[in-house]
C-alpha cells in the first residue's frame, strides 16, 4: 500500500518549541478523559474511530482510511456520468475524453484551435498535458477510445472505468497527499492531538460535494484544489517559494484557482513585508513564480515551433491570409506578423482568449450567486454587458479586499483556510461567468477548518457543515438532470450523520459555555435553512412546478442557496477578523463567539 | 456499563450507505434467480411453486424461502409488476434492480439484531472482544462480495444461525435455538452441513438430564421433537398433503451435478485435482495410465463433471463418508464436554469437513465456516492463529465470484481493508493463550498471508497480459489451491485448538 509520505522533518527543525508543546497536548489525550476534547465521542465519525485513540502512531490507521474513502469513491464512480448516452452534445465526460483524444491525435499547435464547436479545449496547459498523458495510457489498453472523431460521444463500459481509475489515481496523487500533509501540519500548528486530526482528515476526505462533481458527475477538479491545498500547506511550512510553484500548477490546470490568487498573493506579499521586510524573499518569490509560468507554458511553446518547423499550420481548416487574433488584435500593428515568434504569440493568445470567455454572459444557467438571486427580483440580464462587468468587478473587489487585507496585515499561518474561503465565497458570489459547481473552492478551504483548533467543536462543524450541505444541495438539479438523485442522497447524508448534523442529528447545536444569543441565532438560522431545504426537496419531487414558470423549483433552489452562501461568506469573515486580532477585542463581540469552545 | 464504541448500529448505517452505492454494480445470475423467484411466488398457485420451469432456475430452496420470496413478492407489486411476470425472463429495469438490493440491505437487519444479541449475551472483558467480532461478521466481505454485488439472501440467513447459536448460550433459551434452527434449515437447505453439531448439543444438554447422560427429560423431547414436527410441517406440509414431496426433494438435492463447481472451491478436492494435472505431465515418466477422455475436460478447468486423467474418480458416496467421519470426531468431544464454546467449535468443524470433503461445493459455503468461526475466534491466541489463514484464504477464494474489471477494486481494497484492520484489532484483543503454543503456526500463517499478494497480482494483472484470454484456467487452479492450502491448514490449527483446550 502506497502511503504518501509527508516529511514533516524540517518543519520540526525549524520549529523545535512549537512542535514540542503540541507533542505534550498529544500526549495527555492518549490518556481517556484528559484533555481530549470528547470524553465519549460526540458524533458518529469519532465513535468509529474510536478505538484508535490508543495508537501510539497515525501510520497504522492512513492506509485504513486512505482504502475506506477510496472505496466509497470508485462505489460512487459506479452509477452514471454526466452526459451518459444524452446526445448531441453529451456532456463533461465527454469534454475530458475528448481532450484526451485530442491532445494525443492532433499536433500540439493545433490543440486550442481544433473544431472548437466540439468541446474545444479552454482550459490552461497542464489540463491539456494531463489529458495528454491519460489518453497516451488509455490508447495502450485500447486505441479505439481515443481515436479521433470517431471516438465522439462514446460510452464504452471499459472506457468509463478506465475514465474513473484516471480521477482517482489523479486524486491520490495529487490531493490526498496534499491534504493529508496539511491536515497534519494545520492540527499541529493549532496544537491538536494526532487522534483528533485523523477524524478531521476523514471528515475531508469524504466530503460530499468532491465525490460528487468529480467521481460521479465527472471533472478533474480534486487537482486543482489539491495543488492549491499543497500551496497552503507549503506556507504553512514557510516554503514560500514551493507556495508560489503549487499555485502556479492549480492555474496551470484550472483557471478557476485564479478565485484563490488574492489571498495567495497577500499572504506571499505579507510574509515579504511583515514583521520586517524582507527583499530577498519577494525577488525569490516573483522569480520562481515567473519560472514556473515559463515552465508551464514550454511544452506548448516549443510544440508550435517544431510544428512550425515541421510545416503543419495550426488552423490547416482556413486558407487564405493569417486569421487576426481573437483577442489584443492591436498587438499585430507592433509584431511582425512574419517573425518566428509569432506563432507562439499566436498560441498563447489563442489560449488566453480559450481560457477566458470575457464574451458570455454574467452567469450561466442558475447558480446560487448574488448576481442570479438578483435577476429574480431586477431582471438585471438586459442590462448592458459593460455596466454588468464593471459591478461585478466592484462588489467582488469589495467582498475580497477586507479578507486579503487582514491577511497581508498579519500574515499569521492560522488564518490561511479562513482567508482563503472568504475570499473564495467573495468571488462565488460575486464575480463574472460563476458556475454551480464553482462552489467547490470556497468549500473546500472552509472544510479544512475542520482541522483546526476547535475544528470539531460544535460551533465549527455546524458551519462547515452548513455550508457543505448548502453547497451539495445547490448542484442538485445539476446531478437531478442526469440521474444521479441517489448518489446525491447516499453521499450526503452520510457525510452528516458522520459529523452528525441535521437532517441526522442536533448533536451540532448548544454546546456548554458559549453565548447563549448566539447560540440560538446559529440554531435557528441553519434550522430555517435546513428545514427550506428539506421542504424544497419534496415540492421538487412531488409538486410539478406551475407552466408558466417551469423553472420555479430551481429558482427557489437559486435564492435560497444564494441567502445561505451570503451567511457563510459572513461567518467566514468574522471569524478572520476575530481570529487576527485586528481590531481591539472589544470591537468585535459577535467574532469573539467563533473561538468560543 | 459504558458502551463500546463504536457501536453496531453505526457501523450498519455507513454499511448500508456503502451497499446502496453498489446498487448498479455487476450482478450474477443469481439476481435473476431470485427475480425469478418472487415472480413464481407471486404468480402461480403454491401447489406449481415447485413443478414450474420457464426459466432454468427453478425453485430449489426450501418452502421457507419460498414463503420469504413470497412475502416480498408483496411489496414488489408496488415497485414494478413487471417483474412477476414467470416469463419476463433476465428482466432488470432500474426499479427492479433497486428493489431486490434493497430487500438484501433490508433483510440483513436481521444479522444486525443477531450480532447484538450475541454482543450482549457476553460479559466483562470479553464484551469489548465480542463487539469486534460481530462488526468484523457485520462488515464481512465475504457477505458484501456474495449478497450486495453477486447477489444473495445470505446476511439474513446468518443473521438466524447466529441468534439461534446465541440462544443456545442459555438454557432458558435452548429450545428456541433449536426451533429457529429447524426453521433455518426450511429456508436454506445448505445449514444442514451444521445441524449434527445442534443434534448432539441439544441432545445432550435439553434432551438428557446435565447430571447424568443416562437420565432422560421426556418433556423436553417433546417439546423440542413437536416444534420441529409443527415447523417442518407448517413448511413442507402444504406440499405434502399433494404427495409433492419427491418433486421438491429432487429440486433440493440434484446429485447429478458433478464433485467440483464449476470454479473449485477451495477443499480437499481442489488439491485432489491440482494433484491429477500435474500428475498428467509427470504421468508418462512413472508410467501410470492417462485416461484419453479425461483429458479433454480436465484442459478447460471449467467443468461441471469433473472426471480425473489419472487418480481415480471420486464417488459421491466417498465425499458422505468422509465428511461424516470428520463430523463426527469432534461432536464426540462436544457429547462429553457440553459447552458453548465448544458447541460453537463444533459448528465450525461440521462447516470445515462438510466444506473440505462435500460433494459439489460452492465456493459460497465458506462463510459456513468463517462466520460460526468469528464468534469464538477471539478466545485466546491460538484460536486467532488458526482464524487468520481461514480469513485470508477464505475470502480470496471468493474473488473469482466477480471477475468484471469495475468491481475488481472493490473486492480487493475492500478485502485488503476488512483484513487489516480486523486482524489489527484482533490481534490486540485476543488475550494470551493459558496453554504453550505446540507448534509454529504463526510463522506459517504469516508466510501464508504474504504469498496472497503476488497471487492476486498474478490472476488479475499479469496472467491477463501474459496469456490474453489463454489458458484461462489457471488463475483459478492458482487461487482454488492457494485457498485449498489456507483452509485445510487453518483446520489443521483449529482441531488441534480444539481438542486441546
Amino acid at each position: 500500500m502506497a502511503v504518501p509520505s509527508p516529511s514533516p522533518h524540517k518543519a520540526r527543525a525549524r520549529k523545535p518549541k512549537r512542535i514540542g508543546s503540541n507533542g505534550a497536548s498529544m500526549l495527555s489525550t492518549d490518556e481517556p478523559g484528559s484533555g481530549s476534547p470528547f470524553r465519549t465521542p460526540s458524533f458518529p465519525l469519532a465513535a468509529l474511530l474510536w478505538p484508535a485513540r490508543s495508537l501510539a502512531t497515525e501510520w497504522d490507521l492512513l492506509p485504513l482510511i486512505l482504502m475506506a474513502v477510496g472505496l466509497f469513491r470508485w462505489a460512487a464512480g459506479l452509477w452514471g456520468y454526466s452526459g451518459f448516452e444524452r446526445p448531441p452534445m453529451f456532456g463533461d465526460y465527454e469534454a475530458q475524453r475528448h481532450w484526451m483524444e485530442l491532445t494525443t491525435q492532433v499536433p500540439v499547435s493545433q490543440w486550442y484551435f481544433h473544431d472548437l464547436q466540439w468541446w474545444g479545449l479552454d482550459y490552461p496547459p497542464l489540463t491539456a498535458y494531463h489529458s495528454w498523458l491519460c489518453g497516451k495510457i488509455g490508447s495502450l489498453i485500447d486505441p479505439s477510445w481515443f481515436a479521433l472523431y470517431t471516438s465522439r460521444g462514446l460510452h464504452d463500459g471499459n472506457l468509463k472505468i478506465f475514465m474513473r481509475a484516471t480521477v482517482v489515481v489523479s486524486e491520490y496523487l495529487i490531493y490526498v497527499p496534499a491534504v493529508v500533509v496539511f491536515v497534519r501540519r494545520f492540527s499541529r500548528l493549532s496544537g491538536v492531538a494526532t487522534w483528533t486530526s485523523s477524524v478531521a482528515l476523514v471528515a475531508i476526505l469524504m466530503q460530499p460535494a468532491t465525490i460528487l462533481i468529480d467521481h460521479v458527475h465527472f471533472q478533474y477538479n480534486t487537482v486543482m484544489l489539491g495543488f492549491v491545498t499543497a500551496s497552503m500547506s507549503s506556507m504553512l511550512a514557510g516554503r514560500y517559494l514551493w507556495a508560489a510553484v503549487f499555485f502556479v500548477a492549480a492555474l496551470g490546470f484550472k483557471q478557476m484557482a485564479l478565485y484563490y490568487a488574492f489571498s495567495v498573493f497577500a499572504y506571499l506579499l505579507g510574509s515579504c513585508v511583515f514583521p520586517r521586510i524582507q527583499i530577498g524573499r519577494l525577488i525569490g518569490i516573483a522569480a520562481v513564480t515567473v519560472a514556473s509560468f515559463a515552465i508551464l507554458l514550454l511544452p506548448l511553446v516549443w510544440g508550435t515551433l517544431s510544428d512550425v518547423r515541421n510545416g503543419i499550420d495550426s488552423r490547416p481548416d482556413l486558407d487564405g491570409p493569417r486569421q487576426p487574433l481573437a483577442i489584443f488584435p492591436g498587438l499585430t500593428e507592433y509584431l511582425d506578423t512574419e517573425a518566428f515568434y509569432y506563432p507562439i504569440v499566436e498560441q498563447l493568445v489563442q489560449m488566453v482568449h480559450r481560457v477566458f470567455p470575457f464574451s458570455r454572459g454574467l452567469f450561466e444557467d442558475k447558480v446560487a450567486n448574488f448576481w442570479c438571486a438578483l435577476n429574480l427580483i431586477i431582471k438585471i440580464k438586459h442590462f448592458p454587458t459593460e455596466l454588468l462587468q464593471r459591478g461585478a468587478l466592484l462588489a467582488t473587489l469589495a467582498s475580497i479586499i477586507p479578507p486579503n487585507l487582514i491577511l497581508f496585515l498579519r500574515p499569521n499561518k492560522l488564518l490561511l483556510p479562513l482567508a482563503f474561503a472568504t475570499t473564495a465565497w467573495g468571488f462565488f458570489l460575486f464575480s463574472y461567468q460563476v458556475h454551480e459547481k464553482s462552489v467547490l473552492l470556497p468549500l473546500m478551504p472552509m472544510t479544512l477548518l475542520l482541522a483546526g483548533d476547535h475544528g470539531l467543536s460544535k460551533n465549527t462543524r455546524a458551519w462547515v457543515g452548513f455550508a457543505n450541505l448548502l453547497g451539495c444541495w445547490t448542484m442538485f438539479p445539476l446531478l437531478q438532470r442526469v440521474d444521479l438523485k441517489v448518489p446525491y442522497t447516499v453521499l450526503t447524508l452520510l457525510w452528516a450523520y458522520l459529523v452528525g448534523l441535521p437532517p441526522t442529528s442536533l448533536g451540532a447545536y448548544f454546546q456548554e459555555g458559549a453565548g447563549v444569543w448566539s447560540q440560538w441565532l446559529t440554531f435557528f438560522l441553519h434550522g430555517f435553512f435546513y428545514l427550506a431545504m428539506l421542504l424544497w426537496h419534496v415540492l421538487e419531487a412531488f409538486v410539478p412546478p406551475p407552466p408558466d414558470k417551469p423553472d420555479l423549483w430551481v429558482v427557489v433552489n437559486v435564492g435560497v442557496g444564494a441567502a445561505g452562501f451570503s451567511l457563510c461568506y459572513l461567518w467566514c469573515l468574522g471569524g478572520l477578523v476575530a481570529e487576527s486580532d485586528i481590531l481591539p477585542r472589544s470591537w468585535v463581540g459577535r467574532g469573539a463567539k467563533v473561538k468560543t469552545r | 456499563m459504558t458502551e463500546i464504541y463504536p457501536s453496531l448500529t453505526q457501523c450498519a448505517v455507513i454499511a448500508a450507505a456503502f451497499k446502496i452505492l453498489l446498487f448498479p454494480a455487476y450482478k450474477s445470475t443469481d439476481f435473476e434467480v431470485h427475480r425469478n423467484w418472487l415472480a413464481i411466488t407471486n404468480s402461480l398457485p403454491l401447489w406449481d411453486w415447485y413443478y414450474e420451469k420457464t426459466s432454468e432456475w427453478t425453485l430449489d430452496y426450501p418452502p421457507f424461502f419460498a414463503y420469504f420470496e413470497w412475502l416480498m413478492s408483496q411489496v414488489a407489486k408496488l415497485v414494478d409488476p413487471a417483474m412477476l411476470r414467470v416469463y419476463n425472463l433476465e428482466y432488470d429495469s432500474w426499479e427492479t434492480v433497486y428493489f431486490q438490493r434493497f430487500t438484501v440491505i433490508v433483510s440483513e437487519l436481521l444479522l444486525v439484531h443477531a450480532l447484538q444479541m450475541f454482543v450482549d449475551s457476553s460479559h466483562g472483558a470479553s464484551k469489548r472482544a465480542a463487539q469486534a467480532a460481530a462488526i468484523s461478521i457485520l462488515l464481512s466481505p465475504g457477505l458484501l462480495i456474495i449478497d450486495h454485488i453477486h447477489f444473495q439472501y445470505n446476511g439474513c440467513m446468518y443473521g438466524i444461525l447466529i441468534a439461534s447459536m446465541v440462544l443456545a448460550r442459555k438454557r432458558s433459551t435452548l429450545l428456541l435455538s433449536g426451533l429457529s434452527f429447524a426453521a433455518l434449515l426450511c429456508m436454506k437447505h445448505i445449514y444442514l452441513y451444521l445441524a449434527p453439531a445442534y443434534f448432539v448439543y441439544l441432545l445432550r444438554v435439553y434432551c438428557l438430564s446435565p447430571k447424568s447422560m443416562f437420565r432422560i427429560q421426556f418433556l423436553n423431547c417433546l417439546k423440542l421433537g413437536g416444534g420441529i414436527v409443527a415447523i417442518f410441517g407448517t413448511a413442507f406440509g402444504p406440499f405434502a398433503l399433494k404427495g409433492q414431496i419427491p418433486q421438491i426433494m429432487s429440486r433440493l438435492f440434484p446429485f447429478s451435478r458433478g464433485l467440483c463447481h464449476a470454479y473449485w472451491a477451495p477443499n480437499v478436492w481442489a488439491m485432489y485435482s491440482f494433484l491429477d494435472r500435474a500428475l498428467i505431465v509427470v504421468a508418462p515418466r512413472l508410467g501410470l495410465a492417462v485416461k484419453a477422455d479425461a483429458l479433454q475436460s480436465v484442459t478447460r478447468g471449467l467443468v461441471g463433471d469433473t472426471s480425473f486423467a489419472v487418480l481415480p474418480d471420486i464417488a459421491p458416496r466417498v465425499c458422505f463418508a468422509l465428511t461424516l467421519l470428520f463430523q463426527a470426531i469432534p461432536l464426540v468431544k462436544l457429547f462429553v464436554q457440553p459447552t458453548w464454546e465448544t458447541f460453537v467449535g463444533a459448528v465450525t468443524l461440521c462447516g470445515y469437513a462438510s466444506f473440505l470433503f462435500g460433494w459439489h461445493v460452492h465456493e459460497k459455503a465458506i462463510l459456513l465456516v468463517i462466520i460460526p468461526f468469528s464468534l469464538i475466534a477471539l478466545k485466546d491466541r491460538r484460536y486467532l492463529s488458526a482464524f487468520r489463514p481461514l480469513a485470508v484464504s477464505g475470502h480470496v477464494s471468493l474473488f473469482p465470484l466477480l471477475f468484471t474489471p469495475g468491481e475488481f477494486p472493490i473486492k480487493t481494497v475492500y478485502t485488503i481493508f476488512w483484513l487489516m484492520l480486523f486482524l489489527m484489532v484482533f490481534d490486540n484483543l485476543a488475550p494470551a493463550s493459558s496453554r504453550a503454543r505446540t507448534f509454529l503456526f504463526d510463522r506459517f500463517s504469516t508466510l501464508y498471508i504474504t504469498v496472497s499478494i503476488p497471487l492476486i497480482v498474478y490472476c488479475s494483472l499479469v496472467h491477463g497480459i501474459v496469456f490474453g484470454k489463454s489458458y484461462e484456467f489457471l488463475p483459478l487452479m492458482f487461487t482454488s489451491s492457494y485457498s485449498a492450502i489456507g483452509v485445510v491448514g487453518s483446520w489443521v490449527g483449529f482441531m488441534v485448538v480444539y481438542f486441546a483446550s
